[in-house]
């Protein structure tokens, strides 16, 4: 690999020991990925933030590099922690994880990370654009990032991240070269089938897409154009657990392949596959299991939730009272909570019994129970080691699920 | 990842993510979907296809090499990034790794079986079946 006289000093040492330890870690990466230089990395989104996801070995590196006075060199965002860094002990959650996750917030956003804790940096607290080298973690924001806003990154594993935001770097392999951003299948929605498609829909397409396209590229036509941006944000995060996708080509969506020519690079798709009726409902029936007709939870926000998708929650909820037996919980950012309970949605919310939950991820918040419903197709699918059965509807489903029929 | 490592083999051609399969604390696959479901990892050699899904990926094998919960090597047609990144991480913070093959000629789960005792020399990019699992002889543990 070439290495620019500022790679090498990085390498050596010239910057700080912090420096060693992430520009060697990521050389030896790029190395083993025929990387032929390092890039110069603009934006990074941290998905290592949870002392639940990293544990010891990762709270240890973190502490170790901020400790040694390491700072970060480019502006980085934080994922979700392991706790809401206000209703922790309410929800449960043991001091022991509490302490753990507040050294390592410490440590982050002592080097200087903005402190977003969401798995949709996207819609608050990052700012990115077309054509832009970033490296991320968090696979549905890696999705967003390359798929929607057509800025440039690699599937980063945690810690890549943290590397990756001390020096400012990441090996030139994979997502970030344009031949491997070439579409390689054809899938087309036939609109026909369908009246309207809402965000648990566009999950449903994208984990259909991603199990079929495994790690290529999938090229998709006929997406409507009134999608919004939290149903792209429900297709990327499905299509990222179905497979490994991370990055397709919507026609119409994704900036940098606006015709299919573009999308494919003037070559032909490898396959063609069409998305009808039955598609969707086979994919919804590889993802539920569940057989009885009340649930013990219900969870919307996996990505977290919107400012929209709170208010349209509130107005679903607004005089109606959840089940005795049945947990709401709401996942969302610091900051959509923040925005949404200036307009009442947060009390709505939680007057109807509903749980609002910033900072943090549903996998941390302790819960009992053992069959869920949920809008999220991610959710649905990496969630059955807590859960025995599973269901998935959109909003209105789940809400006709959390609340009691006769008020 | 380079390095020489022995053990029995734990075969699926189910592509694999750790982050929600693999309980790093004890090396159990705990995705109930998952062929591989209430198996060990821990001093086997471990022969998936691919990694998919999360990014988180990376920190639990990490912690998985960490808590010497590890399997002994991984064989991949195809490694992901994620994966290696945990790999590199282990070796400089504790000084311990484990070997990861990928890219091999021929498709491994083609030609070992689960059980079966296979070394691994990431170095030389060499898989070597040592000995074919019996089903009546009695159940030995392989290490490194």
């Amino acid at each position: 690999m070439f290495l620019t006289r500022e790679d090498e000093a990085l390498l050596k040492g010239e910057h700080g020991e912090g420096a060693i330890i992430a520009m060697s870690v990521l050389v030896k990466l790029g190395e083993m990925y025929d990387a032929d230089t390092m890039l110069n990395i603009e934006n990074v989104h941290i998905d290592g933030a949870a002392y639940g996801w990293i544990n010891d070995s990762g709270l240890e590196l973190v502490e170790k590099l901020y400790t040694s006075g390491t700072r970060f060199r480019v502006p980085a965002t934080l994922n979700p922690s392991s706790i809401d860094f206000e209703l922790w002990k309410k929800l449960n959650v043991p001091s022991r994880i509490a302490e753990k996750q507040m050294k390592l917030a410490n440590a982050l956003v002592g080097m200087g990370a903005t402190p977003t804790w969401t798995c949709a940096p996207y819609q608050y607290g990052a700012n990115i654009r077309l054509g832009q080298n970033i490296a991320w973690g968090e696979s549905n924001a890696i999705g967003f990032a390359n798929t929607v806003v057509g800025a440039r990154t690699e599937r980063l594993g945690d810690l890549a991240d943290v590397c990756s935001a001390v020096v400012g770097k990441y090996p030139n392999f994979g997502l970030y070269r344009g031949e491997n951003r070439r579409g390689n299948l054809l899938f087309e929605l036939d609109n026909n089938c369908f009246e309207t498609l809402d965000s648990t829909d566009y999950g449903t397409i994208g984990f259909f897409i991603g199990s079929i396209a495994e790690a290529r590229v999938p090229v998709v036509k006929g997406i409507p154009k009134d999608v919004t941006t939290d149903q792209l944000k429900s297709y990327c995060a499905a299509a990222a657990v179905g497979g490994s996708v991370g990055l397709s080509h919507l026609c119409g969506v994704t900036p940098d392949a606006k015709t299919l020519a573009q999308a494919f690079h003037g070559s032909r798709p490898e396959e063609k596959i069409s998305i009808g009726v039955d598609e969707l409902e086979q994919t919804r029936q590889k993802l539920c299991n569940l057989k009885r007709d009340s649930v013990d939870v219900v969870c919307l926000g996996c990505p977290h939730c919107s400012v929209q998708e709170l208010t349209k929650l509130a107005q679903l909820l607004k005089g109606k009272k959840v089940k005795k037996n049945v947990r709401l919980m709401v996942l969302t950012s610091r900051a959509a909570k923040t925005l949404a309970a200036e307009i009442g949605a947060v009390d709505t919310i939680e007057a109807s019994g509903g749980n609002v939950i910033a900072d943090t991820c549903w996998n941390f918040v302790p819960f009992k129970g053992k069959t869920l419903m949920t809008d999220s197709v991610k959710m649905a699918w990496v969630s059955t080691s807590k859960f025995t059965e599973v269901g998935i509807g959109n909003m209105e489903k789940c809400v006709e699920a959390a609340v009691a029929t006769k008020q | 990842m380079q390095g020489i490592a022995r053990g029995e083999a734990l075969v699926t051609r189910q592509p694999l993510c750790l982050y929600d399969s693999l309980d790093p604390k004890s090396g159990r696959i705990v995705n109930r979907r998952h062929d591989l479901y209430g198996k060990n990892v821990s001093g086997k050699i471990l022969i998936f296809p691919r990694g998919i899904g999360s990014s988180t990926s990376a920190a639990t094998i990490l912690e998985a090499i960490r808590c010497n919960k590890a399997p002994n090597a991984i064989i991949n047609l195809e490694t992901e990034p994620i994966i290696a990144v945990g790999a590199i991480l282990a070796e400089k913070l504790y000084g311990k790794t484990i070997p990861i093959v990928h890219r091999p000629e021929k498709n491994p789960a083609d030609l070992i079986e689960t059980r079966d005792l296979t070394e691994v020399n990431a170095s030389q990019g060499r898989i070597e079946l040592l000995k074919r699992h019996r089903r009546k002889s009695p159940h030995k543990t392989g290490g490194a």
